[in-house]
């Protein structure tokens, strides 16, 4: 809505699809959670379906913007828009959620997190598709994820957002890792980061190197919000305290 | 290019054409002639002013189109007290004096209004994460909070 009274967007029809009922739900069954597009931030917070490895998407949906907003504005919605300084495109991100989309011929397909996110305002969405739903696996084993932000003011737009999604075969040993960060230009996975953590304990001080490691891999500006240095430092913060609730919450110790 | 819509406000049909791109905050003020829904950021969905409950829930009005309203039920703070009874919240922001210039006041009644019936017994933590959507510039919120305080133990030792 915000983009088309900024004339960011300027479409010929608009078609409002709450009414659509099918496409809200969020639904856990068969090792797999789906979340339908048009599901509302409120109702992703107060839902009992999302498990405790997917939580990382509740942290993104409490989190935006005001309560006023997330009574409004849907997942699918925030997903297909794909702003630069957006929440849950981080988390659906680090979760690793599948994309199912469908054609005017009723034809689907489906695209994961990592192809469907292009860049800023860029998603892998045809022109006249629609976003039906998102997968999302669940593991077998331990497994914790979590997102935080940092904005100029509480639940702001994130100037740094960080998602983690971490998988432990036993208490010492990582063996998948996905850490995402929005704020500069989209939804983007810290490559180096995540591989650096895997086949270790995740302790403080990997994590702090992987938060290092990210740094190394990432350019961030200054502008009259924050620093460079102020983002970077930003990132290696908000890093740390993510991915260590994401730890602690594999092993429900959060 | 218009469309026709039939928007319930406070138990009274409003059958109007309007432009497509009419803003509900626009068709509360201009065609249903409610002007207690405030417009205070020029239409960014910053500051809350406009907030009223569509089909019971808070929203921002100048983030919909009149059209996204079309068969549904909106409430304005001219509905909280249709007979000038006025609510515990409302009795609660004058005695706590919770507002000032009270141009914000609407929206907040109106947000606080749903945020109470869905968190019956709200933190004071809750409820100053309850208004990041309201922009007040009186009060410093401080007397805001007293007053959804206020309605919370009235609420609560009611029930004791």
């Amino acid at each position: 809505m915000q983009a088309v009274k900024s004339r960011i967007l300027r479409p010929a029809h608009v078609i409002d699809l709450q009414a659509l009922s099918e496409l809200k739900f969020v639904k856990a069954e068969k090792g797999l959670l789906t979340v339908g597009a048009m599901t509302r931030y409120v109702d992703i917070v107060s839902s009992d379906s999302i498990p405790l490895e997917l939580i990382a998407l509740k942290d993104a949906a409490s989190r935006v913007g005001d309560r006023q907003v997330r009574n409004r504005g849907t997942l699918g919605g925030s997903l297909c828009w794909n702003y630069s300084a957006a929440c849950t495109p981080a988390a659906v991100l680090a979760l690793d959620g599948a994309m199912n989309l469908i054609s005017p011929d009723g034809s689907t397909r489906q695209v994961a997190a990592d192809d469907f996110f292009l860049g800023p305002l860029e998603t892998a969405r045809k022109e006249f598709e629609i976003l039906l739903s998102v997968d999302f696996k669940l593991t077998d084993s331990k497994s914790g994820s979590a997102y935080k932000k940092w904005g100029l003011v509480t639940d702001a737009l994130p100037v740094i957002g960080i998602a983690a999604c971490l998988h432990f075969s036993n208490m010492d040993c990582c063996d998948y890792a996905r850490i995402t960060l929005t704020g500069l230009s989209g939804a983007q996975r810290c490559l180096g980061a995540e591989a650096s953590l895997v086949s270790t304990s995740a302790n403080t001080e990997q994590i702090t190197e992987a938060m290092m490691i990210a740094c190394s891999e990432i350019s961030t500006y200054t502008d009259s919000i924050a620093t460079e240095d102020y983002r970077y430092q930003l990132i290696k913060t908000i890093g740390l305290e993510v991915i260590e609730t994401a730890k602690k919450r594999a092993f429900s110790l959060a | 290019m218009v469309a026709k819509v039939a928007i319930n406000i406070n138990g009274r049909l409003f059958q109007e054409e309007v432009p497509e791109r009419m803003l509900l905050v626009d068709f509360i003020r201009e065609r249903a002639h409610l002007t207690g829904t405030h417009i205070g950021c020029t239409y960014e969905g910053v500051c809350g002013a406009c907030t009223v409950h569509l089909d019971g829930e808070a929203v921002k009005s100048c983030m919909l189109l009149a059209a996204q309203a079309d068969e549904h039920k909106v409430t304005t703070v001219e509905g909280l007290a249709p007979d000038g009874e006025l609510t515990p919240l409302q009795e609660a922001f004058k005695s706590e004096h919770g507002l000032q210039c009270g141009f914000c006041t609407a929206g907040i009644l109106m947000n606080m209004t749903d945020f109470l019936k869905r968190y019956p017994n709200p933190s004071e933590q809750e409820i100053r994460e309850g208004l990041i959507g309201n922009l007040c510039r009186c009060t410093g919120y401080v007397h805001i909070i007293n007053a959804v305080r206020k309605v919370v133990q009235e609420n609560q030792s009611r029930k004791t």
